[in-house]
């Protein structure tokens, strides 16, 4: 494997958004190299730049300035065709709000992506089953989003994002709306998959004490990289963050 | 500064979304959102039934004897038109806006624009020829069945112009069934179009 490659890497990426006439520097500069397999957590502000960040790494919009490559595939580069594929086949998403389809079942739900990628039906059915198992939701294979709770629901995101068996796992904020045991499960989730099958995971978040398990915690600010901290050196900062 | 020069050895590949997928998510999408499809539906046949109406008024009332002004006629026939326009162009609107969501949702799930828009323009067409051919049937039986009742069958299928009348009306079903399937792919394609282009702004978006 091309191990000098990283999972992503993001050089110098600014991104202005028209905003009634004025102009926001929603990001302001950012460089990052994520190695494979590492989970990072992004955290910050609302306000601060994630959201667009991981717009930007996702390949769901584009850098005003800057370049953004992924597994070494310079995304300005290449056409919305294969930008569809990379989304498709290398990226997995899991938002804050859920995002499932809501007519489809959770079974549907997972194996949706793999419809894009051309697999047949009989083998969706089958390995979106098996994700659905993997993340403790075996027997929900039937229920609608509406007949699961907010947890189930981000489960059911998660065996989504799995579906292709993505490089990196792009969460934004996936514990936002769960409270704080659901939401630590689903972390601790995404956390089981990322050391079971490599899988890189980015994520962002406001909870301090959902950053114990990551291996780097970015902190964004402005639009900024703050401060990049490894786990180790955290856990203090973690601590003084919370008794101020 | 190519991207060979940091190149993986990753190959991209591409996505497939044969029309036969896009038809059976549309499908499924209609049955399973079956009330909100069938009031889309709906508006689009009450639109269309009275455009109908009004047009075959245009055949049936000189038959029986009465004559508005050309003028008078044609301002009955562009009101219908609008009516039913703005009623199709509005709830079509509608059902895609509130699915913008669920648009970059499929996006970053490796759905392209051709993918969307064949989604959305296939289940915009069924919509719409479904409320379309309903709507022109109701609305002409509605005008046939008024004025027979008025005027009696005679009023309505003069005798000896028979064939010559029911052209008419086949006509203005025809038209009905066009404008209807044609405004409604129009304005199903523009939100669709727009927010799987722009889909950061789609996944933000709350109703």
């Amino acid at each position: 494997m091309e191990k000098s490659v990283p999972a992503v890497k993001v050089v110098d990426v600014h991104k202005i958004y028209q905003l009634r006439g004025e102009e926001v520097h929603a990001l302001r500069g950012i460089n990052l190299e994520i190695p494979h397999g590492e989970y990072l957590s992004v955290m910050g502000p609302s306000g601060s730049g994630k959201t667009t960040l991981f717009n930007m790494v996702g390949g769901i919009d584009r850098p005003t300035k800057g370049r953004v490559f992924i597994d070494g595939v310079d995304l300005s580069k290449i056409p919305s065709k294969s930008m569809a594929w990379l989304r498709c086949r290398k990226i997995g998403y899991i938002f804050q709000t859920f995002n499932l389809i809501p007519v489809l079942t959770a079974q549907e739900n997972v194996a949706l992506p793999m419809i894009f990628l051309g697999v047949p039906k009989p083998e969706r059915e089958k390995k979106a089953a098996e994700l659905l198992r993997s993340v403790g939701l075996g027997d929900r294979l039937d229920h609608r989003p509406t007949e699961l709770s907010g947890g189930q629901q981000q489960r059911v995101a998660i065996a989504r994002a799995l579906a292709n068996d993505p490089a990196i796992i792009l969460a934004d904020e996936p514990t936002g709306n769960l409270d704080l045991n659901t939401g630590f499960a689903i972390v601790q989730l995404l956390y089981r998959l990322k050391a079971e099958r490599g899988t890189t995971v980015i994520c962002a978040t406001h909870d301090l004490k959902m950053i114990d398990i990551s291996d780097r915690v970015v902190f964004l600010r402005d639009g900024m990289i703050e401060n990049i901290e490894r786990r180790r050196a955290l856990t203090l900062t973690a601590e003084e963050f919370e008794s101020d | 500064m190519s991207s060979k020069e940091e190149d993986s050895s990753m190959e991209i590949g591409s996505i497939s979304f044969p029309v036969t997928e896009a038809f059976r998510y549309c499908v499924e999408s209609i049955r399973k959102r079956f009330t909100r499809a069938l009031i889309t539906a709906i508006s689009i046949l009450l639109g269309i039934a009275f455009y109908v109406t009004i047009r075959s008024m245009n055949t049936i009332l000189p038959n029986v004897g009465q004559q508005p002004p050309q003028a008078y006629q044609m301002l009955m026939a562009i009101i219908a038109l609008l009516v039913c326009g703005v009623g199709i162009v509005n709830s079509m609107l509608m059902s895609v806006t509130e699915r913008y969501k669920e648009i970059g949702t499929i996006k970053c799930l490796g759905a392209t624009d051709t993918s969307v828009l064949e989604i959305f323009l296939i289940e915009a067409l069924l919509l719409g020829l479904l409320g379309g051919v309903i709507g022109a049937f109701a609305g002409w039986i509605a005008a046939v069945g008024i004025f027979s009742f008025q005027f009696g069958i005679g009023g309505v299928f003069p005798a000896g112009k028979t064939a010559i009348v029911m052209l008419q009306y086949l006509r203005y079903i025809a038209e009905a069934v066009g404008i209807s399937v044609f405004l409604s792919v129009v304005a199903a394609a523009y939100p669709a179009f727009y927010a799987s282009r722009h889909p950061a702004e789609a996944l933000r978006y709350e109703i």
